[in-house]
């Protein structure tokens, strides 16, 4: 059981020396909220985060059983105990079928039975919490693989219909000089294709690496090696790189990870230049400094509108027109998330991006 | 000679763009060809458009800001005398049924044509709906 977690309990009873016999033989243990008021008590039921409900069933403006049923229909999740002096067996059976009681306790009633009702009833409430966040978190990952399939699809298949496209016009086509064309055009398209796929397999090494792995990581080397692989991308000639990278102590993280953060980032700033202006500036600063490593990508390209840098991490969104798997920041997030990090990102249009992460060093 | 037709294209892809004017041009079925990378573009030059000419459109599907479903419903609001110089063909690579049922079945897409063009395909629904 987790002992961290305060177990909020609410006891409802019209005789306030019960109450306050019951918190001052349990208040040690559990967070108590009392009243004498059925009103007052539905309230805290909505407003506080109780797990545990227990009622005394000889109550003047309603029975104990009806303020369990009322409970029972509003907030079902929550496990019901009444308490009762006057053992009858009609109301043990109302009980059990209208309040659906998780346990009934006599008056006067054995403290070591009632804490063992409570936390015996707070597993159970648990139990079925946890349940229900697993359940959601199913759902979740089951509408993203159906949105996944769905995009994936789209994704793997444009490009190879551009390429069947090609083909079908370079049939007819006699001029060398047009075919050679033809050939750089597929070569366009399978390197889209390819990042795409290469986009799937980081998502994938994401997502199922969850180990602990670490290693030093050399953030100047690191970046070194990234940038190389864009070497080939459009207009990396063209950029103008500053790169600050101040690193003096040993930083140790999950290097695929990082990796994936830089590469996406880096790529990113250099897919989504403005052609309108005369320079295009990258600037790469990063820092490591008492086990913490910050790093800024910063660009003047195109920019996010203001409206749609709240979509950006989210799967498969594009935002521009420029050509993308809508994979790339959906990972960035993910990574960043699973190194404890942070990442936030200002962009103006027009003027262009910052992202800036942080990332706590592993021990 | 075969017919000929203006035909607008709407493609957030250079590439695919660029494989139909030429698809279009090589098989002699267009009088004229716009290209749109953004749907919201041609939106604007239909609005602004007042010649008596008809076009058809061959629109993509996927799409990021605004997709070809998103296309055809800001179009559906239109004045109906622009709306009748318009004939709308899809042209999607998606296999996925949900959206071909929904493009066949849609006010103001005629049919739903699969990447890549096929222009025996496109003539032969073309002369069949008999456009002017």
């Amino acid at each position: 059981m987790n002992i961290n977690l305060p177990i909020n309990v609410l006891y409802v009873d019209d005789e306030e020396h019960n109450l306050y016999s019951f918190k001052a033989n349990f208040r040690k243990h559990y967070n108590i909220y009392t009243t004498t008021d059925t009103t007052e008590a539905l309230d805290i039921v909505d407003k506080k985060n109780i797990s545990i409900v227990l009622a005394d069933q000889r109550m003047p403006i309603m029975t104990g059983v009806e303020f369990l049923e009322i409970i029972r229909n509003k907030h079902p999740e929550k496990i019901r105990i009444l308490i009762t002096g006057h053992t009858d067996i009609g109301a043990a059976i109302d009980a059990i079928n209208r309040g659906e009681v998780f346990r009934f306790i006599d008056k006067p009633w054995d403290a070591d039975y009632v804490k063992n009702a409570i936390t015996t009833g707070f597993e159970i409430f648990r139990t079925r919490e946890d349940l229900k966040k697993k359940n959601l978190d199913l759902q979740k990952a089951n509408e993203e693989l159906d949105h996944f399939i769905y995009s994936a699809s789209h994704d793997l298949r444009a490009p190879l219909m551009s390429i069947l496209g090609i083909v079908n016009l370079s049939e007819e086509e006699k001029e060398v000089e047009v075919l050679k064309q033809y050939f750089t055009l597929i070569q366009q398209s399978v390197l889209r294709l390819d990042s795409f796929v290469i986009n799937i397999i980081d998502y994938y090494r994401n997502t199922r690496n969850t180990s602990e792995f670490k290693e030093p990581i050399d953030f100047k080397k690191m970046t070194a090696e990234v940038l190389a692989t864009m070497r080939y991308l459009p207009n990396f000639d063209k950029i103008i790189l500053n790169s600050y990278i101040k690193q003096d102590e040993i930083f140790l993280s999950d290097p695929i990870k990082v990796r994936i953060i830089l590469n996406n980032l880096l790529s990113n700033a250099i897919k989504f230049q403005d052609h309108s202006k005369a320079d295009f500036n990258i600037n790469i600063q990063i820092e490591v400094l008492n086990k913490c490593c910050t790093l800024i990508i910063e660009d003047n390209g195109i920019g996010i509108a203001k409206n749609q840098l709240k979509n950006i991490f989210k799967m498969f969104y594009r935002g521009g027109l420029v050509n993308g798997s809508g994979v790339g920041l959906y990972i960035v997030e993910e990574a960043v998330q699973k190194l404890n990090g942070e990442v936030s990102v200002e962009s103006i249009e027009k003027v262009g991006t910052k992202f800036t992460i942080s990332l706590p060093g592993k021990n | 000679m075969d017919q000929q037709f203006n035909f607008l294209l709407v493609d957030d892809s250079t590439l695919d763009l660029f494989i139909n004017e030429k698809m279009l041009k090589v098989n002699q079925m267009a009088s004229s060809i716009r290209k749109f990378l953004d749907p919201r573009e041609c939106l604007q030059f239909i609005q602004s458009e007042n010649t008596e000419e008809s076009f058809i459109i061959l629109l993509d599907l996927q799409m990021p800001i605004m997709n070809g479903f998103g296309f055809v419903e800001a179009y559906q609001d239109l004045e109906l005398n622009i709306k009748k110089k318009y004939h709308i063909y899809m042209l999607s690579s998606t296999v996925d049924t949900g959206d071909i049922y929904k493009a066949k079945s849609m006010e103001g897409i005629i049919d739903i044509l699969s990447k890549p063009l096929d222009p025996k395909m496109l003539k032969k629904l073309l002369v069949e709906a008999k456009f002017v």
